[in-house]
């Protein structure tokens, strides 16, 4: 038998991360086909009502004159074709999130369910240098394709954020477009790697991932308009394209409740609904009928030293909303990974 | 120079110990048999030897100095675990191109002309290939990486007689041609007998035998005698002692191989096989002790 000999030095080397990266895309490489594939079926749909969606656009803009009944059917059609996101809208919003953890929920979970992670983890690479190496690629990987996504998407919705049917900053749009999109991949990444690597099995690890992530949409969805102190206005045309947070009224620049509202409205009969800040005139139909006035219950109001106040985000506050949600989404999925490799390290197998 | 060094060392699951104290020197140039009862702590210890596992307690060197899991570790030992995890959507191909993208060594050329010499078509995805064919391409992974050390766990268990026959020909040729070292935890004692030069016996979580086979052969006896106080006075420790009608039957581990014997008794060399087993037996009743021990 021959003796080992001392310890080599130089294989003391760790192995070069290019060799890695062929590693990760030999393993993975099926499942971004899949992905991509999936996504360009969404893409074409998206490509192909975007299409739609621009010609019936056009041809309202380029109708004259402007106010005729033929314009205004033409706005109308196009309006009640494309204005309401349905669900292919309630899809898109979750789907940075849900491909992110769909992504990252096998990563580990299934190395340890199948026990391959006893050949991964036991080559010269090492578990961290092999999790690194499949880990960052993954994560660049698909914050990269739902970035690119959210442009699509942004793209394909042009028409309607032109026409100021829907703004930018609705929350049907928002968290799938621009860097907000990245982030949520970024996020539904990380929360399925982590949760991989403590259920140790694939189906688990995506329920899991799906339902954190849920919970995060809700909360972003809540808090979004308030990443900024919203801007407040008096006019009764709200901004452009503005996103309109809630409504209320005052009197001399003092807040009034709702039931001060509403005993204000009982001499026109309308009613004043506190949680929508809106006026319904159900009871106005009455008494029009019974005293033949027509009073604008909004009007006498502001005739009465009232004014209503609207406060908003305006369509400019785009951008630094979207940094603000893809910071915050960002430090959590890099919390979350961080973790994830923390444990990694100390995992017994 | 020492394949595997513990001292000390231990590791525990929960509030349960796998492995503890455990003191062991392996020296390198040996194929050693790890045998021990099921839940002894045979695959706790060779995953800390090949660093899947952190130790709870001691330490674990290996190649001479160097830390379980360690880079200049990873780099020198080749594992081959249990049930021989395979990626199995992937060809052969595949997992030779993989496993030489996650070694700096890779022999490429040794990998296909072995698999060549059996039969394994490269196109094959991995999960299709027989029980032996798969055993086959695990322990080449291990082999084409050229390690000083090859820890293999229960290889053969899932393997039938011709396959296992094959499995275990081509370490011993790996190791007649590379020097590597080989470790391997197995039940198969009859098998290991004609192989194995070097016995590391696990029971009740500690370390109950290290030696090399030889020595291990030449201090152990089977005596007989018509009653037991005829034995009492040998120069040894009593392992296994039973009587069959009136005679007694004693295996002894005798201080030294030329300790004298009694006259009066009947004494023989025993085979590995049940040598081991007098330890394995030995073991088992003490299991329940530990356990009580562990509760207290």
């Amino acid at each position: 038998m021959t003796a080992i000999a001392a310890l080599p030095t130089a294989s003391a080397r760790p192995v070069p991360w290019l060799r890695l990266a062929w590693v990760v895309w030999r393993r993975y490489r099926t499942m971004l086909i899949a992905t991509v594939g999936a996504l360009a079926a969404i893409a074409v749909y998206l490509v192909v009502t975007g299409e739609q969606m621009r010609s019936s656009y056009d041809a309202a803009t380029a109708c004259r004159p402007i106010d005729s009944t033929a314009c205004m059917y033409k706005f109308n059609l196009f309006h009640n074709s494309y204005a309401q996101p349905g669900l292919i809208g309630a899809v898109l919003m979750f789907l940075p999130a849900i491909i992110g953890s769909f992504a990252g929920a096998p990563l580990l979970s299934r190395e340890l369910e199948t026990g391959t992670f006893r050949y991964a983890w036991t080559q010269g690479a090492g578990r961290m240098r092999w999790a690194t190496a499949i880990l960052v690629s993954g994560a660049v990987g698909v914050a990269a394709i739902m970035a690119a996504f959210g442009a699509l998407i942004t793209w394909r919705n042009q028409p309607l954020l032109d026409s100021g049917f829907t703004p930018r900053l609705h929350q049907t749009i928002f968290p799938e477009t621009g860097i907000a999109a990245a982030g949520w991949a970024l996020v539904g990444f990380a929360v399925g790697v982590l949760a991989g690597l403590l259920w140790r099995r694939v189906v688990p690890a995506i329920v899991t991932a799906f339902a954190a992530c849920f919970g995060l949409e809700y909360l972003g969805a809540t808090y979004r308009s308030h990443y900024l102190t919203p801007l407040t206005t008096t006019s009764l045309d709200q901004p452009l394209k503005s996103l309109t947070i809630s409504q209320w009224w005052t009197k001399g620049g003092v807040r009034v409740s709702s039931d001060q509202v509403t005993s204000a409205l009982g001499a026109v009969g309308a009613q004043f609904n506190a949680s929508g800040g809106k006026i319904t005139s159900a009871a106005a139909g009455s008494s029009n009928g019974a005293g033949g006035t027509s009073i604008d219950p909004t009007q006498y109001l502001i005739q009465h030293g009232y004014a209503q106040v609207t406060s908003y985000q305006p369509d400019s506050r785009y951008w630094p909303l979207q940094w603000i949600e893809f910071g915050w989404l960002t430090a959590l999925a890099l919390a979350l990974l961080g973790i994830a490799f923390w444990l990694l390290r100390r995992r017994p197998a | 120079m020492n394949v595997i060094e513990t001292r000390d060392l231990g590791r525990r699951y929960g509030s349960k110990w796998a492995l503890r104290d455990c003191t062991l020197a392996i020296p390198d140039g040996h194929l050693v048999a790890l045998v021990g009862p099921n839940g002894a702590g045979k695959s706790t210890l060779l995953n800390l030897v090949v660093g899947l596992t952190p130790p709870t307690e001691g330490s674990v060197e290996v190649l001479g100095g160097a830390t379980a899991g360690s880079v200049a570790a990873l780099d020198g030992i080749a594992f081959v675990a249990q049930d021989m995890p395979l990626y199995r959507h992937l060809s052969v191909a595949d997992m030779l191109h993989l496993t030489s993208n996650l070694n700096l060594r890779f022999d490429t050329v040794y990998a296909r002309r072995r698999l060549d010499d059996l039969g394994i078509d490269h196109k094959q995805k991995a999960g299709k290939l027989s029980g032996g064919q798969q055993a086959q391409l695990a322990l080449t992974l291990g082999l084409a990486r050229h390690p000083r050390l090859l820890v293999l766990d229960e290889p053969t268990a899932p393997l039938d007689p011709v396959a296992r026959h094959d499995f275990m020909a081509t370490v011993l040729t790996s190791m007649a041609d590379d020097g590597v070292s080989v470790v391997l935890s197995s039940h198969m004692l009859a098998e290991l007998e004609r192989v194995t030069d070097y016995l590391v016996l696990i029971g009740q979580g500690r370390v109950r035998l290290n030696d090399e086979v030889d020595d291990l052969l030449a201090t152990h006896r089977l005596v007989s005698a018509a009653t037991p106080d005829r034995l009492s006075g040998l120069d040894g420790e009593v392992i296994e002692s039973s009587t069959m009608g009136a005679q007694t039957h004693q295996l002894i581990r005798l201080a030294s191989p030329d300790a004298p014997l009694p006259l009066d008794c009947e004494a023989r060399p025993v085979g590995l096989e049940e040598l081991a087993l007098a330890y394995l037996r030995e073991s088992a009743p003490a299991l329940a002790l530990s356990a009580v021990g562990a509760t207290r």
